[in-house]
């Protein structure tokens, strides 16, 4: 018999570890397997266990459950059997989606090697040291794939370009630095499975010829680098990283850095300049990372999610994958239905889904009951769409049209007790506070823009500050280097365009 | 965890492991804060002499990041998530009442240096927010009750 307790942040951050500890001092633990196994993504079933008996593994919510009266396993069992256990395979939430980059999540013991083996782990990378780098490029540019960190740049061309140049050293930098509000897709696959995250790094350098890897981390993931650090070391063992890869001539190393509270960290050029040391100011472009990058080499920037989609792309799940969807938004994009819902989580289907039907189909209702008032999508850069704009679909060209961004797959419910107009305020301090200040637009004009919408706030109908707004954002947007500066107005447009009276009354 | 910092060690035995790599100021740097607790005048006199940098440069870097601090926090540092999906579930309305049971300001310690109040953006604990981290535990569904009853338990 199996006890299966996730050991994952937001299954701990609601008790899972708590129960860890009141089960692993029960009575009559000896006979029973107990596995820290990683979470289903389904986080609003979270603290979810599970018992697996003669192959037949169900689990149910402990949310907010008194367990410290118990003594005995046979208590235990009794108390689950008593809460109608079901099979979180077959619960909607996880059957309506198409998970082909989150197909491990919540099997087992994520620092499991021979799990992740059986699993198809680490065939793609074997696959990969068989084939011509050029193959591994053509395969990655056949499927369609684009990069998930937020820019949707074609993963193909980039790695052809790294690929192209003429530089004995190349690096590889994985961008962990999930910052955006509202995401956490990168997380879940560094704490739930990462050996994905290794296999798909390890693919990635030997396309392109990189024979050391950085992965950057941001700070406020504790759990992550925890078990990237076993990964990595449990990689290095086994011939899966280090010299002579799976006995061929292919050497790669990845060196685990950790960031130090800096959203902007997370733009590429102000992450090459943090590994590098220096303070995370961006860089102008170009010239491009893939030419000029980390340490004046070539280097190829992916984001967690985009590596760890290569994988299954050589291993069966190619055609799964490019089967879906058109243009830019080809194949799964893991979204991340969070905020105010009733059913949270970790949510990978096609893109050619609407709003309304993710909210439908997955999220259900708000967590409050009240009706929902704006959905933000892509994280703090992106756009508030309100109630009437359900039916917008969440492809790369859809919100394009409407000057939004997927980003990072962020999408957080607001209902009806939310002041749009303190949404708006709290995009330019946020800008404030995570400018990195090389840009004067971005570093002063946040500033400005706090003060004018807090005048608005008292006097929604001031020409001359909706003017001096809308200028303000206009030379945000036309004279910032990066998004941080340059993207800051767009949830402050969507907020008056798409809620009026509720910051401006023109 | 406790921030239980090691006032002894030995600030060039802790620098010594990150001279040789590429890039390696901030590693040293978190080395230093995780344990001292701060980064102090010694340390960067050190690791200006370590990194063959002036102590300008030193401060120029880690006074950019959030994580270095020039003076040691509380012993527990508490920060708030304030990103969306964290203020859709009331991070405003938590963050005020931790502001007023502690009686202090963000970014403030309380005056038995046992608390450090800090907001920070987004957790990834977007899915049960409102979120808050205390040390390096993460309290979904987070209320007031009971971030002082983890602040008990790790007492």
């Amino acid at each position: 018999m199996k006890i299966y307790i996730p050991n994952e942040t937001t299954s701990n951050s609601v008790g899972a570890n708590h129960f860890n500890t009141i089960i692993s001092n029960l009575e009559g633990i000896e006979n029973i397997e107990l596995v820290r196994n990683g979470s289903w993504g389904a986080f609003w079933l979270e603290p979810f266990i599970e018992v697996e008996r003669d192959g037949n593994r169900i689990g149910t919510c402990y949310k907010d459950i008194d367990l410290s009266h118990l003594r005995t396993i046979e208590d235990f069992l009794g108390d689950f059997d008593s809460r109608e256990p079901f099979d979180i395979s077959e619960i909607d939430f996880i059957k309506k989606q198409k998970r082909i980059v989150f197909s491990r999540i919540g099997l087992g013991d994520p620092l499991d090697i021979n799990l992740y083996r059986e699993n198809g782990g680490f065939e793609s990378l074997k696959k990969a040291l068989s084939l011509e780098s050029q193959t591994v490029i053509d395969k990655v540019k056949e499927s369609g794939l684009t990069g998930r960190g937020g820019a949707a740049f074609p993963t193909g061309i980039k790695m052809q370009t790294v690929h192209d140049q003429n530089s004995p050293i190349k690096y590889l930098a994985c961008n962990a630095d999930e910052g955006d509000g509202g995401t956490f897709s990168d997380r879940l696959i560094m704490e739930s499975d990462p050996f994905a995250l290794i296999e798909g790094m390890a693919i990635a350098a030997y396309a392109v010829g990189a024979s050391k890897g950085y992965l950057y981390l941001r700070s406020e993931y504790p759990l992550a680098k925890r078990f990237l650090t076993s990964a990595i070391d449990i990689a290095n063992k086994n011939n899966l990283l280090g010299s002579s890869i799976l006995s061929s001539n292919f050497d790669f190393e990845i060196d685990l850095r950790i960031g130090a509270g800096s959203y902007v960290c997370g733009e590429e050029t102000a992450m090459m300049e943090s590994i590098e040391g220096r303070r995370g100011l961006v860089r102008s472009k170009p010239p491009l990372p893939a030419i000029n990058g980390l340490f004046n080499k070539p280097t190829l920037i992916n984001n967690v999610v985009t590596l760890a989609t290569i994988p299954p792309l050589l291993n069966g799940s190619l055609s799964d994958f490019s089967g879906m969807g058109s243009g830019k938004s080809i194949g799964t994009m893991p979204f991340q239905l969070c905020g105010n819902i009733l059913q949270s989580g970790l949510v990978e289907t096609g893109f050619d889904i609407s709003i309304g039907e993710m909210i439908e189909i997955f999220g259900k209702e708000t967590k409050s009951g009240k009706p929902i008032h704006a959905v933000q999508i892509g994280g703090p850069l992106g756009l508030y769409l309100s109630s009437e704009m359900m039916s917008t679909k969440l492809t790369v060209e859809s919100l394009q049209s409407i000057k939004g961004s997927v980003g990072h797959g962020g999408i957080v419910i607001f209902d009806d007790s939310v002041e749009m107009s303190e949404q708006a305020k709290f995009a330019m301090e946020f800008c404030s506070k995570e400018s990195c200040g090389k840009c004067t637009p971005c570093r002063i004009g946040s500033i400005r823009g706090v003060e004018i919408i807090e005048r608005l706030q008292k006097d929604k109908s001031s020409q001359e500050d909706i003017g001096l707004l809308h200028d303000l954002c206009q030379t945000m947007e036309a004279t910032s280097l990066c998004a941080m500066g340059g993207m800051t107005p767009n949830p402050i447009y969507s907020i008056i365009n798409n809620f009026p009276g509720e910051l401006t009354k023109e | 965890m406790k921030n239980g910092y090691n006032q002894m060690s030995n600030l060039n035995e802790i620098i010594k492991p990150y001279i040789q790599i590429e890039g390696g100021l901030m590693p040293a740097l978190h080395a230093i804060q995780e344990d001292k607790g701060y980064i102090s005048k010694d340390a960067i006199s050190e690791l200006a002499k370590c990194f063959n940098y002036s102590k300008a440069e030193v401060l120029d870097v880690l006074t950019y990041y959030d994580d270095f601090t020039l003076e040691p926090h509380g012993m527990n540092t508490v920060r708030i998530c304030r990103a969306e999906a964290c203020q859709s579930l009331k991070s405003k309305e938590l963050t005020d009442d931790l502001v007023s049971h502690f009686d202090i300001q963000l970014d403030e310690t309380t005056s038995d240096s046992k608390i450090t109040l800090k907001e920070v953006f987004c957790l990834g604990n977007c899915a049960l927010g409102p979120s808050v981290m205390i040390n390096e535990t993460v309290i979904g569904e987070a209320n007031k009750d009971k971030v002082i009853q983890f602040l008990k338990e790790i007492e």
